[in-house]
């Protein structure tokens, strides 16, 4: 449903991704998991068309969306909920999410009203400017504000990244929640919240996908215990 | 106390034209952090294009609305071929590149209307005397002008999704792109906008400072210093910016010495630049 084939990018001369296969199925959430420095964000950027691969494809649904400008690409049906959040600031989070809707405006409406049952707490900040919302309700935000495109495949970078825990376990309820509805991509150094909510685990390393199985199947792997989960998971 | 009346009604009215010309600038540096040198020479063609528009017979209305379209789609056409094939824009290179685009709508216009001033026919309306003040009829329209223009585009900014989407594309180009905004439009659009704004100050201040192909120079360093003064980002900055600028240079004009009104706004963009860099707006996150 989505795959990419020997995908390689990175910035100016320094190649990042050597050569990265991945294939999501329908409606899998797949996470990603590798040290800092392993291109997982460069993969992210290189999909959603904010970088322009060097080689390999990128397909959905069949289609080959490789090398299309962000643009394109949201409209393709792939969202991208990038790392550090970026809400527009000085735009409500009703402007937010409407804004989320661009590449398809006839369900707006609708749209919203789901968006705040998957994030109660959207609901009360509707009208505050998103810049005021606490980090974790700027998370809500923007993932909420790539689910108003109805896209086919949600990536997602770091959701977790500076939040309380409270607000990380909200957040992974929601995706938990969409799970089976679209096709998720999942960039995050939680390791262990990833893995409750995965269907399968990617890990990557210097460019290339190096590991990749059930979250039973990794949590069990001796390195990866080492490396991402810590003792006594 | 009749003459600081008098000095602020002429200020407002050229400040209402400065105001204009400075949301010009804002509009386009807001999205894509370019600055246009050529903003002055869209109130000079405009108020050129008007002047022959109405001289081939068109009343008043049409002539402004055949000058704002010639001056539209010349911004839109600079940004299609000068602006959007750079590939590393920067500000810097923006300046330097629109200096040169400015420097050949002058000679165009040079070649066109020859080197003589031209001036539109006044609008209608007859002047008038409150309290010992005397307003010209112009005045009041290019104020009128500045209000309409200068809020509908604040609305625009404000109220339309379209509108929120420019400002999008100015606080988080990345996710802007990322939900699908294109921002090769967006600066299409800003440079629309500011091709309409400038053109309208072009024509309504012709009747009464008249236009030739020159005249763009001073308006557009008085329009960029207006802008500066509201910090480059903010439309309501630009306007405000507009007005006090046009009032200071008047009050200095009618107190000081007539000759120091051009140097008013230099003045006025170093002591800016010296103590607030980010204008004499209160800073917020909110941009345009």
């Amino acid at each position: 449903m989505f795959e990419t084939r020997g995908l390689r990018s990175g910035y100016d001369n320094l190649e990042v991704l050597r050569g990265v296969d991945l294939s999501l199925a329908e409606g899998e959430l797949v996470a990603l998991l590798g040290a800092n420095g392993a291109g997982k964000t460069t993969l992210l950027r290189t999909v959603s068309g904010l970088l322009r691969p060097f080689g390999g494809t990128v397909r959905l649904d069949g289609r080959d969306i490789g090398g299309l400008p962000a643009e394109k690409v949201a409209a393709a049906g792939l969202a991208h909920v990038p790392e550090n959040r970026l809400v527009f600031p000085s735009l409500t989070v009703t402007d937010n999410l409407a804004l989320g809707a661009w590449t398809r405006p006839r369900t707006r409406a609708e749209d919203i009203e789901r968006m705040l049952d998957l994030f109660p707490r959207l609901r009360q900040r509707l009208g505050q400017p998103a810049g005021t919302l606490s980090g974790g309700e700027q998370q809500m935000l923007a993932i909420a504000r790539g689910l108003m495109a109805r896209p086919k495949v949600l990536v997602l970078d770091e959701p977790s990244l500076g939040l309380a825990p409270k607000v990380v376990g909200d957040i992974f309820a929601a995706l938990a929640r969409l799970r089976h509805e679209l096709t998720i991509l999942l960039v995050e150094q939680n390791a262990r919240a990833a893995f409750k909510v995965a269907d399968r685990v990617l890990v990557m390393d210097r460019g290339k996908i190096v590991m990749s199985g059930t979250p039973e199947e990794l949590a069990d792997d001796a390195q990866i215990k080492q490396a991402y989960l810590g003792g006594g998971f | 106390m009749a003459d600081l009346l008098q000095f602020v009604v002429a200020g407002l009215a050229q400040g209402g034209a400065y105001a204009l010309i400075a949301i010009g600038f804002v509009s386009i540096f807001a999205v894509s952090g370019v600055i246009n040198l050529a903003q002055g020479e869209f109130a000079a063609l405009a108020g050129l294009c008007a002047i022959s528009a109405a001289g081939a017979g068109l009343p008043l209305l049409p002539a402004l609305l055949v000058a704002v379209a010639v001056v539209a789609a010349v911004a839109i056409a600079i940004e299609r071929l000068a602006i959007r094939p750079v590939r590393r824009m920067t500000t810097l290179t923006s300046i330097i590149l629109t200096l040169g685009v400015s420097t050949a709508l002058k000679a165009v216009m040079l070649l066109i209307w020859g080197p003589q001033g031209h001036t539109l026919r006044a609008f209608p309306g007859s002047d008038l005397t409150v309290a010992g003040v005397s307003i010209r009829a112009q005045e009041l329209w290019i104020l009128a002008a500045c209000a309409l223009v200068g809020g509908a585009v604040w609305w625009f900014y404000e109220r339309t999704l379209h509108g929120k989407a420019l400002r999008a594309c100015s606080e988080q180009p990345v996710a802007a792109r990322l939900i699908g905004i294109s921002l090769t439009k967006a600066s299409l659009v800003s440079f629309g906008i500011a091709g309409v704004t400038g053109a309208v100050a072009g024509v309504v201040t012709s009747p009464i400072y008249s236009s030739s192909w020159e005249i763009g120079l001073t308006l557009g360093l008085k329009g960029f210093v207006a802008a500066t003064l509201g910090g480059l980002l903010s439309v309501r900055g630009a306007i405000l910016g507009g007005i006090l600028l046009g009032v200071l240079e008047n009050l200095v004009a009618g107190y000081v010495a007539t000759g120091l009104r051009d140097a008013v706004a230099f003045v006025v963009l170093i002591a800016i630049l010296l103590a607030r860099p980010g204008g004499l707006v209160k800073h917020t996150e909110a941009r345009v």
